[in-house]
């Protein structure tokens, strides 16, 4: 977990094929409240592309992004 | 009477052909003046020439005949047959030499044609009270079969008559005059036609062709001309 | 439904309203030949999974607002008001069917089912009612191909972690790029999905076999087919097609995806590039002996291929993947019936995207493809489609198959030698 963010929902998408990183998000962010904050584990490299993307036309935002080893962590805040 | 008999044998006659023709005409080429599709709806493995195949695929059926083997053969008796009763039509407005290459009586096929089509007309008439098809079918489908079964019947029995039962009075030269009348628009119902027997045959066999006749270029029965292009289309 | 939503639904319509498509509504004779075509009526035996019953739902609409009969008469054919319920059966009809086009090769007049559906999917789409999921995935799409600017650095640092795995599986010269990206007048552009698997296998052949290949910004499915939006379909090639102008490259690869090949290859219209599926490369690199495969790598594991119906029957990419098979085993056990009328695998035309929400579904309208594998007696099921691989793994957990479903491409970069 990143130390200045705080995190309200950890969800665990390693080992999951394109596209589900990006469909279980787009459903696990009604699970949280507006402004609240997700942070998803992903193995799936297209999800560099993929979650910056969604953000856009879904109208939320990437807090940031991190890459260590194979997995890449978003932190993801609920906008709308 | 007689004005009933002459309004089915020759107005509605001419009315049903008229709409036959215009209907399908116009049917027709609003739809080849429509744009086609941009992609290919092409099937594989491909064959070639695609045309052969096509025509392969429209008039053998092998996809039926693979599947549904017993309805492949009802519905092979029954196009052929459909085949054969347009050329007995044919036969009755004039004499044509080359369809005399087997030499026969004209009506064509000694009474059977009629018969396997009346059969298997009950055949897919039958079939579509029963599930899965009865619940695919809607009620266009039973009454172009009712109506196709009624003229049929009433047509193919001037022919068992006069072929089985030695009836007489109606010969092949009263039905020649007849049609070839309507033919050079020249109608002539004759009195041997409207006051024998079997005369009320001849009327229902007529009213109820001329019904299909009128329904046939608005329905599905345009499968007819359409099946050979868009098998055309999975060809390739 | 108010007039006015009617009103552009209609419009809808009318815009797919091509020859094609008039032919195949009004030619119908529902015959029932076609009954037992579908694998979700052959495995589950409901009548509204009938091909012809399907496009009933459609040709009922078009009856009533497109033929004169229609409106004169509507009884006669069934004519059906475009309503709410309407649209509920529509979308029964069209996200049941997997667009495999199995019933297209019964039917005695070839009517595609898939192109009826289309309709119904357009319809949903403008009433709002399509799985938001398919529309969001191909709005995320086209929105990469809008910014690519944004994520592109990102996305190269992702691409580069993947090289050393590429490496592991052939080893190349120092001082070349193990996944080459954005090179312009390279002679083939690998159009991959977002995942590592469809990008490392296929890497380590082209690297293999001495390819000049360049690898996508973009992934090659496209979600516009799966939910029938046209506009968002040609936006999502549109993506790929500039890429591969502006990169000057003499053909487009297209990973293992049914949809994303028979788009790209059907759909685009006439380009300077021509259009090839992985599994075309890979054999074409065999018979040219650019590459080399160990037959013994799957040695005693029997193994049978399924068929993308996407690739195969719909697109005519049949003998490659035998031909690769050829070189992987001895023991390859072809399935039954042939690749005209094989069975899909059920998870086609968007379904397996939807995910658990129509797991069930899917795992019960496939029991058919589980015993047309199970016959086969094979181990190893391998194929050469995301959505393919994906259903057969879940038929497999769900109905105990005990196969191991594979990659065609990872099987050829597994069995790679010198």
């Amino acid at each position: 977990m990143s130390a200045d963010i705080k995190v309200d929902k950890i969800m665990d998408l390693k080992g999951m094929p394109c596209p589900m990183p990006v469909v279980k998000v787009s459903k696990g962010i009604k699970e949280v409240a507006i402004g609240q904050v997700i942070e998803a584990h992903t193995t799936d490299p297209g999800a560099l592309a993929d979650f910056p993307a969604w953000a856009r036309t879904s109208g939320n935002e990437i807090l940031k992004t991190d890459q260590t080893g194979d997995v890449i962590k978003f932190y993801i805040k609920r906008k709308v | 009477m007689d004005i009933v008999y002459y309004i089915v044998l020759v107005p509605m006659v001419y009315v049903a052909c008229v709409i036959f023709v215009v209907g399908t005409v116009v049917r027709l080429v609003k739809l080849f003046m429509t744009p086609k599709h941009s992609a290919t709806l092409q099937i594989f493995p491909e064959r070639r020439p695609r045309w052969l195949w096509a025509l392969g695929d429209a008039f053998l059926l092998p996809a039926t005949r693979r599947y549904k083997p017993f309805f492949w053969v009802v519905l092979m008796l029954f196009h052929l047959a459909f085949l054969l009763l347009i050329v007995g039509h044919i036969e009755l407005i004039a004499e044509i030499k080359p369809f005399q290459v087997i030499p026969h009586e004209v009506f064509l096929g000694r009474g059977f044609v009629g018969l396997v089509l009346a059969l298997a007309v009950l055949y897919f008439l039958f079939r579509r009270f029963v599930s899965p098809t009865k619940d695919l079918s809607v009620p266009e489908d039973y009454y172009l079969l009712i109506l196709l079964f009624l003229s049929v019947l009433f047509g193919s029995q001037m022919d068992w008559a006069r072929r089985w039962y030695g009836y007489d009075s109606l010969s092949a030269a009263d039905y020649r005059e007849y049609l070839s009348g309507l033919l050079y628009l020249r109608p002539h119902v004759s009195i041997d036609l409207t006051a024998s027997g079997h005369s009320f045959m001849l009327l229902l066999h007529v009213f109820f062709a001329n019904l299909f006749l009128l329904f046939l270029p608005f329905s599905q029965l345009m499968h007819s001309i359409f099946s050979l292009p868009m098998n055309k289309l999975r060809r390739g | 439904m108010d007039t006015k939503t009617r009103d552009e639904l209609l419009k809808l319509f009318q815009s797919k309203l091509n020859q094609t498509m008039r032919l195949y509504l009004e030619t119908c004779t529902r015959c029932g030949i076609c009954t037992e075509a579908c694998h979700a009526y052959a495995s589950m035996g409901q009548v509204r999974y009938i091909s012809a019953y399907r496009h009933e739902i459609v040709r009922r609409i078009y009856k009533r607002y497109f033929k004169g009969r229609g409106k004169l008469w509507p009884s006669v054919g069934e004519a059906k008001e475009l309503s709410e319920t309407a649209l509920d059966e529509l979308y029964e009809a069209a996200y049941s069917c997997t667009g495999c086009r199995r019933c297209m090769m019964y039917c005695p007049f070839g009517i595609d089912t898939q192109m009826l559906m289309s309709i119904a999917k357009l319809l949903l789409v403008g009433a709002h009612a399509e799985p938001e999921i398919l529309t969001m995935l191909a709005d995320t799409s086209i929105e990469k191909g809008k910014s690519l600017d944004i994520f592109k650095e990102s996305f190269l640092a992702g691409i580069k972690r993947l090289e050393a795995e590429v490496v592991k599986k052939w080893r190349i010269e120092a001082g070349k790029k193990a996944i080459p990206i954005d090179v312009e007048g390279a002679d083939l552009l690998y159009v991959a999905l977002a995942g590592a698997h469809s990008i490392i296998p296929a890497a380590a052949v082209f690297n293999a076999a001495g390819e000049k290949w360049t690898l996508s910004f973009f992934e090659a499915v496209n979600f516009g087919a799966f939910v029938g939006d046209p506009t968002r379909t040609r936006l999502i090639l549109d993506r790929i097609i500039n890429e591969a102008k502006r990169l000057k490259v003499k053909e487009v690869c297209i990973c293992e995806c049914g949809t994303a090949f028979r788009t790209m290859k059907q759909m685009s219209g006439k380009q300077p590039f021509e259009v090839s599926a992985i599994t075309e490369v890979h054999a074409r690199y065999l018979r040219a002996g650019r590459i080399k495969v160990d037959k013994s790598r799957f040695k005693k594991k029997p193994i049978t291929y399924h068929d993308p119906c996407q690739i195969a029957r719909n697109a005519g990419v049949i003998d490659e993947p035998r031909y690769i098979l050829r070189h992987l085993t001895d023991d390859f056990c072809e399935m039954s019936p042939d690749p005209r009328y094989n069975w899909c695998c059920g998870g086609g035309g968007g379904l397996v995207a939807l995910g658990e929400d129509n797991l069930d579904f899917r795992m019960k309208s496939a029991r058919v493809k589980v015993d047309q594998v199970k016959a086969t007696g094979a181990e190893i099921l391998t194929t050469a489609c995301e959505n393919c691989h994906t259903q057969l793994s879940n038929l497999n957990d769900h109905y105990k198959m005990g196969v191991d479903v594979q990659f065609l491409s990872s099987m050829v970069a597994d069995a790679l030698v010198q």
